[in-house]
């Protein structure tokens, strides 16, 4: 077969249409039988059996309602509190040396002694494990970037 | 007791748990943060503490009184005696000194040598702040923009809350009151924000505003006849830097520690360095008082309404006093001048060539930070003299030896910030509010470690304490 339509143009020029290879059967086509598909429906919708462990576990501890405004709010302040307190044992245990700092520039006292001497002992066992090594690190990167000058030579620090 | 302090550090802390463990009764509530604020002022002076409740029982008792009054005769006379008294309070502690030394001189070159009282006055920290709060809500309750407080507490508080009492930003009553009517709703968002603008702020100051001015603006500013043209080209760039750093970090500080309390305080800065024009530097520039200069001097002066040559005049007449409010020293009052006058010959010419833009943005906004520049010489500068010495070593060109690659890039730091996403803070607040507490108390912890590692030995006062 050498039908020149044959592949169909995809950008025809022609004002009308080629003539199609499947031209249209004379004789009556018999109606598609009822079908019991329904359009609207969704597969997510069908019912689904409970685990009956979850089912267990609901009626055990049944889900919270939902959280009014008030609920929200102290939802709210209790991860505010929860990461103030995380910013502050992180910064007790990696940066114990500004309270000991801070203690020392007090007026002295029997106050200003006793936490100094807690500060001292708490900075000396956290240097033990290294926790002062970050920012101690960090400080002397910081000088050292401090003291170059524009020839490239660093500046006595001392 | 200074916001990046341990000190302060614990106070917030203790504020902040007694302040929310409260949030069943609003009345204690308030009463404990005006407490609270009671003694963080004191730990400057507390005799002043005193000052800070007659100017709260002052501001109350007018509004009352204005309120209460029928006619509008006596409603203007009561409104007008509350703004004398607490401009007389700002005047006395203020100015006093400096009036009378001006008459002084100003006598002596009459030919009558008089000895006037001298005093020696001691300036109380943030007084122009909280007497300005003070006439704001006398003013807005006369015009019938704010209601009037529930009760004095709500005054006392509006005008001695802690994070705005020092330095601003000068919250109004219209701002703050309504928040003061219930316990205040705490958000993820609000507390993000919050904690982010106080690590932004301390490394604003601590790291940047403190570093360049021990490193170069002091030295300077103190001898210029000692160096080069690019030392003190360089330091005038630092101190803009300097100060922006400075100020906007106490700002940014105060909004983020209110914000963690519940309570929400306007923008003060919005990256001024970007402005392409000088009107638009004081729209971005302390919002707070060239708001308040805008409502409460240059409108009621007459403003733009009868107009050009009359708005360029009320301008002027803002600036310079803007400019007192600044600091009883004439070099402020040049200041202002200097500000006024290049805001009055933006007006003429925008009106010589209407809407036709004559130069590019980017020139605009080279021309803008130079005049403010040229500003900053005078603010910063404690004489005449000086300032003149300033400029004068302009022109001298000796090798330097104040820069360094390291101050150089703190410059260059602190004025690419004006090009970061205008709400960037808030953009990325926006990200973590969904973090876990650890997450977020894990970063902004390590954060402020490298703040802390960066920072140099001891804080200086926020420039503008003094103010």
């Amino acid at each position: 077969m050498s039908d020149p339509t044959d592949p169909i143009d995809p950008f025809p020029t022609q004002a009308h249409p080629p003539v199609s290879p499947f031209p249209p059967l004379d004789e009556p086509v018999a109606a598609d039988p009822s079908s019991d598909w329904i359009g609207a429906a969704d597969a997510h919708d069908l019912p689904t059996r409970e685990n009956a462990l979850v089912a267990l576990g609901r009626f055990a501890f049944p889900p919270a309602p939902a959280l009014d405004e008030e609920g929200e709010a102290s939802r709210a302040r209790r991860w505010t509190s929860q990461t103030l307190f995380v910013i502050c044992a992180f910064l007790m245990i990696f940066n114990a040396g500004s309270l000991q700092n801070w203690a020392r520039q007090q007026p002295p006292g029997w106050g200003q002694s006793t936490v100094d001497k807690l500060a001292t002992v708490w900075v000396d066992q956290l240097a033990l494990l290294g926790a002062n090594l970050p920012v101690d690190g960090l400080r002397d990167a910081w000088r050292d970037a401090q003291a170059v000058q524009f020839d490239g030579t660093a500046k006595d620090r001392s | 007791m200074l916001f990046p302090t341990l000190a302060f550090a614990v106070f917030f802390l203790f504020v902040y748990l007694v302040s929310w463990s409260l949030d069943r009764e609003n009345g204690r509530r308030k009463l404990f943060l005006l407490l609270a604020s009671w003694f963080f002022y004191a730990q400057w002076d507390w005799r002043f503490v005193g000052l800070l409740i007659a100017s709260a029982v002052l501001n109350w008792g007018v509004a009352a009184l204005i309120v209460r009054s029928d006619r509008a005769g006596r409603r203007k006379l009561w409104v007008g005696l509350g703004v004398a008294a607490n401009l007389t309070i700002l005047g006395f502690f203020k100015y006093y000194g400096f009036f009378v030394e001006q008459a002084v001189d100003l006598l002596a070159q009459l030919g009558w040598e008089r000895d006037l009282p001298l005093l020696q006055v001691v300036l109380p920290v943030g007084i122009s702040f909280f007497t300005f709060q003070g006439v704001s809500y006398v003013v807005d309750v006369y015009r019938g923009k704010t209601a009037p407080a529930e009760s004095l507490l709500d005054v006392m508080l509006l005008m001695s809350f802690f994070p705005h009492l020092v330095a601003g930003p000068i919250v109004r009553a219209s701002d703050l009151l309504p928040q003061f009517a219930r316990v205040p709703r705490l958000t993820r968002e609000m507390a993000t924000h919050g904690l982010l603008l106080i690590v932004w702020g301390l490394f604003k100051k601590t790291v940047i505003a403190s570093e360049l001015a021990t490193r170069l603006v002091d030295p300077v500013f103190f001898d210029p006849s000692a160096y080069g043209a690019i030392d003190i080209a360089a330091a005038v760039y630092a101190y803009a830097v300097q100060i922006y750093c400075d100020f906007s970090a106490y700002s940014d500080m105060a909004i983020g520690i209110a914000a963690l309390l519940g309570y929400s305080f306007p923008r003060n800065f919005d990256q001024p360095y970007r402005a392409a024009s000088m009107q638009a530097f004081w729209r971005r520039w302390h919002i707070s008082l060239s708001s308040w200069l805008r409502d409460y001097l240059y409108v009621p002066l007459g403003g733009g309404r009868k107009g050009l040559w009359s708005s360029c005049l009320n301008v002027m007449i803002t600036m310079l006093l803007g400019g007192l409010w600044h600091g009883a020293a004439w070099t402020f009052v040049a200041w202002g001048a200097l500000h006024g006058g290049a805001q009055v010959v933006e007006r003429l010419g925008r009106a010589v060539v209407k809407d036709r833009k004559v130069i590019p943005t980017w020139l605009g906004i080279l021309i803008t930070f130079h005049v403010v520049c040229l500003g900053w010489i005078l603010f910063r500068a404690e004489t005449f003299d000086l300032a003149m010495q300033m400029l004068a070593g302009l022109g001298r060109f000796e090798a330097f030896s104040l820069v360094t690659p390291f101050v150089l890039a703190l410059i260059v730091g602190g004025l690419a910030m004006h090009w970061l996403p205008p709400r960037a803070v808030e953009g990325l607040a926006e990200r973590l509010k969904t973090a876990p507490s650890p997450t977020l108390g894990v970063l902004i912890g390590a954060a402020i470690l490298l703040v802390e590692a960066m920072r140099p030995e001891g804080v200086a006062p926020f420039i503008y304490f003094q103010f």
